[in-house]
């Protein structure tokens, strides 16, 4: 039994005040005839394919297995017939997709009371995380990739609070899996021989005792703006990553998902998915719970006006833009709507700027309309230029990191710099903000990938 | 509006990739963008941006040098006519005057440099950048009013291609560029940039008004022999009262264009402040520097037989000469200034510092607050790297304070 054993307040950051949260409660959605895997999310892993077109799969059938890892294999989300799978470039699989049937047939595995949990050795979780591919929901730090099985990590970071836009809050999302949580937790406990370390926001709205009193690990609260909820943030304030040192992350809804997977012993079928955006109908925001992989029109259809908005999977400040005929991703815990935005104005530089929402100062409303709700949209608000050192952006990171000369020594391909002054213990998605705020409109996000990458391929 | 947008929007083909101007359009890039807010997108996350950009950023900087510009303006035209004995004039007549004066200079200023921008941003292929409108409005400011035109363009040239873009540009340059512009004509031309006969506008053969010899405040007392009371001979300098505090502190006095009010400099620096463009650290500690030399030279200088100018009171170094100009406008580019916030402090402590020195002990020119920007702009890298050195020092030392745990 481990209890409350930090609490941390976080300063420096921004928390965008835009319209079209999500309502949070929870409707049920299953009406999605078909799933899709996209195997290419799934960073570091050549996929060997075990089906072809036509095929008929369980809920939980073997799909493709891991090239460099045979024992790592990703499986079926939902039973049915193979229906198509597509091809990227140089045949790389990008889409499988599957025509789901009324009365699926289902692979089982072991399946575990949450006690038994406790007893299992190492090995044993392992490999039933590999097996399934539920692997995948673990990330190691540095470098954000799944988890390497041969690695014991110096401790594990459970992320309890997800301080970006429009992210589902786990302690309304936990309703009805408060023991599957229980059990994800105990699975992780036996991963690591540090700690496992729970993070939640200091004063949740509802809180879920399931999650406020999960035993087992150690709870850690912070409070303060985004990214207090980021997993970087977290680490570097409990456990920081020095060269050489690995922790593993995962997230608080897809622990949910390991622990039914452990106590039921077949693949879930559903998971909680929060959609907002103000590019959709009010009606459509909220939280549903939903078919994993399941079709996005199952969710959005009739409720947005399709030409002008962007759809994302996760958030608007890190999610990647998706279309929307297509399915929900395996890491994906919410959709946002927002609307393209390719309006110009006369003499805008000119203008007092009282409907525009800035951090600066340089606008009408930083002064007057500072409890105001946005509606914002994808112009870029302005022109890329040359970057200018000016310390703006450490305001909107909050951990030990001078982010110019970090950003500046990625741009220089100084990777023993970049290593000196933090870059492992970040991820890109630590950086949205300050891209968000850059007046020169920086790819700051893109620069730290490439330089994770860079160090990645190098090697420490 | 709608119309012109159309307009500009045919236009386009002709300048893009292709198109028979296609060299333009950086050209044809900066005067749409200037009418219109870009249509970009964002291209990936984060899908959304904050509403500020350099444009904005850039013309705050510019309306935050309006106060001097029109102070300077006026300036010109009132000294001009007071000096000249010229009758019967008022506020409107003054302005007339000192457009007439002031106005050209600014004019060459940024056609001659915007000329070269736009050759540069052709050559590179890249777009036209906003920074030119300071660059282009600060070099006229630090100028004596009786400059020759061809002086104006000569020396913004020098600032623009040799101060930043054989660095690569904006945002690449060592020094700042209006800084380099006016010490290149300040070497170059020294007839032109110091001594008495050129801070004020003069009509040939025309009775000048009692008292006046055009010395400015720290020529006077650069010149004024040793343990002379320093308070007092800059009173009985020039016409009137002389060079009391307060003339000096309004600014209605011979120098630079823009640089010689202190409320304008002041409202300036308000204007940086408080929306956050220039950095407060930089004009503080260039005020805490300059306190700290004058206060040393007033101490230095009471043990024994030292020039007059050491006894020079804080206040009236504050306000002489372009000190508030230059910590407001010049120190604080951030392109060529320090970057790190103890980096700041340090920068611009040395600013106020070197400017002291520079007055007081060289014999050479009575003014020291443009070499002491321009040596700290060479400095500024040096401190910042220090201070990063520190940074990573102090990053080591977190992380070793978790090691035990593993």
């Amino acid at each position: 039994m481990r209890t409350n054993v930090g609490s941390y307040k976080i300063k420096h950051g921004l928390d965008l005040r835009l319209m079209g949260s999500p309502k949070p409660s929870i409707a049920d959605a299953f009406n999605s005839r078909s799933v899709s895997i996209y195997p290419q999310e799934f960073e570091g892993i050549k996929p060997r394919l075990q089906v072809k077109q036509g095929d008929i799969v369980k809920r939980g059938g073997l799909l493709f297995f891991d090239k460099k890892n045979e024992r790592l294999q990703f499986r079926a989300p939902a039973g049915g017939r193979v229906s198509s799978i597509k091809l990227g470039p140089r045949r790389a699989v990008t889409e499988i997709e599957i025509e789901v049937t009324s009365n699926e047939e289902v692979e089982t595995f072991k399946r575990f009371t949450q006690e038994q949990i406790l007893t299992l050795s190492r090995d044993e979780i392992l490999a039933q995380l590999l097996e399934t591919g539920y692997l995948a929901y673990i990330m190691q730090r540095p470098f954000s990739k799944i988890a390497d099985p041969e690695v014991r990590p110096k401790s594990i970071f459970v992320n309890g609070m997800n301080t970006a836009p429009f992210q589902p809050d786990i302690h309304i999302a936990v309703a009805g899996d408060e023991e599957a949580f229980q059990a994800g937790l105990n699975t992780l406990t036996r991963l690591t021989n540090g700690s496992v370390n729970l993070c939640l926001a200091e004063n949740p709205t509802r809180p879920s005792s399931a999650v406020m009193q999960a035993n087992h690990v150690d709870i850690h609260t912070f409070s303060g703006p985004h990214p207090s909820g980021n997993a970087s943030v977290h680490i570097h304030h409990i456990d920081p990553i020095s060269p050489g040192d690995q922790v593993w992350v995962a997230g608080a809804l897809d622990v949910i998902q390991i622990g039914k997977l452990f106590l039921e012993g077949v693949l879930p079928v559903t998971k909680v998915i929060a959609v907002g955006g103000n590019g959709i109908q009010e009606s459509g925001r909220q939280y549903y719970r939903t078919r994993i992989g399941g079709r996005l029109g199952s969710l959005l259809d009739g409720k947005y006006v399709q030409e002008s908005q962007r759809i994302l999977s996760g958030d608007a400040l890190s999610g990647i833009q998706i279309q929307a005929d297509e399915h929900l991703r395996f890491y994906q815990s919410s959709i946002t709507v927002i609307p393209v935005g390719r309006e110009r104005s006369f003499l805008g530089w000119m203008l007092p700027g009282w409907n525009q929402f800035s951090t600066s100062k340089l606008f009408l409303s930083s002064w007057f309309r500072r409890s105001a709700f946005w509606n914002l949209n994808t112009n870029l608000n302005g022109s890329h230029r040359i970057m200018v050192l000016t310390g703006l952006y450490d305001q909107y990171l909050p951990m030990r990191i001078m982010v110019d000369y970090l950003v500046r020594a990625v741009l220089a391909h100084d990777t023993n710099e970049a290593v000196k002054l933090g870059i492992l213990e970040t991820d890109p998605e630590d950086f949205a903000l300050c891209s968000y705020v850059c007046p020169s409109k920086m790819d700051i996000m893109g620069v730290i990938r490439s330089g994770l990458k860079e160090i990645e391929e190098e090697g420490l | 509006m709608k119309f012109l947008l159309k307009l500009f929007e045919k236009q386009k083909s002709l300048f893009e990739p292709g198109g028979k101007l296609e060299k333009l359009y950086p050209l044809y890039e900066a005067t749409d963008t200037f009418l219109f807010t870009p249509a970009d997108e964002t291209l990936q996350a984060p899908h959304m941006r904050d509403a500020r950009d350099m444009k904005r950023t850039m013309v705050t900087v510019l309306i935050a040098m309006m106060p001097c510009v029109l102070f300077g303006i006026w300036r010109a035209g009132h000294q001009h006519n007071v000096v000249n004995q010229i009758s019967n004039t008022g506020f409107i007549e003054d302005m007339i005057q000192g457009s007439l004066l002031v106005l050209p200079i600014i004019v060459v200023s940024y056609a001659v440099g915007g000329a070269w921008e736009t050759l540069f941003a052709i050559v590179r292929k890249h777009e036209i950048n906003e920074g030119f409108l300071v660059t282009g409005m600060l070099f006229p400011l630090t100028l004596p009013l009786t400059i020759p035109l061809w002086q104006v363009a000569v020396g913004i040239s020098f600032g623009v291609v040799i101060g930043k873009e054989i660095f690569g540009g904006t945002g690449f340059n060592v020094l700042n560029p209006a800084l380099t512009a006016r010490a290149f004509v300040f070497f170059a031309a020294p007839k032109t940039m110091s001594g008495d006969g050129i801070w004020t506008s003069v009509v040939d053969n025309a009775q000048v008004i009692d008292g006046f010899t055009g010395a400015t405040p720290l020529a006077v007392v650069a010149q004024s022999p040793d343990s002379a009371n320093i308070i007092q001979t800059l009173q009985s300098a020039d016409f009137g009262d002389g060079f009391t505090w307060m003339r000096l502190f309004l600014g209605d006095f011979g120098g630079s264009i823009g640089e010689s009010s202190g409320p304008a400099c002041l409202i300036g620096g308000a204007i940086l402040i408080v929306s956050g463009v220039g950095s407060w650290r930089i004009m503080l500690s260039c005020v805490i520097g300059l306190a700290a030399g004058s206060f040393l030279m007033n101490a230095v200088g009471k043990s024994g037989d030292f020039i007059a100018f050491t006894q020079l009171p804080f206040h009236y170094h504050l306000v002489m000469g372009g000190f508030l100009f230059g910590a407001v406008f010049m120190a604080t580019d951030p392109v060529s200034g320090s970057a790190t916030n103890q980096g700041k402090w340090i920068y611009g402590f040395m600013i106020g510092l070197l400017a002291v020195l520079i007055r007081v002990a060289n014999p050479a020119y009575p003014e020291g607050v443009m070499l002491a920007i321009l040596f700290m702009n060479v400095m500024a890298p040096l401190i910042d790297h220090f201070v990063l050195k520190a940074h990573v020092k102090s990053r080591e030392l977190y992380l070793r304070r978790f090691k035990p745990h593993v």
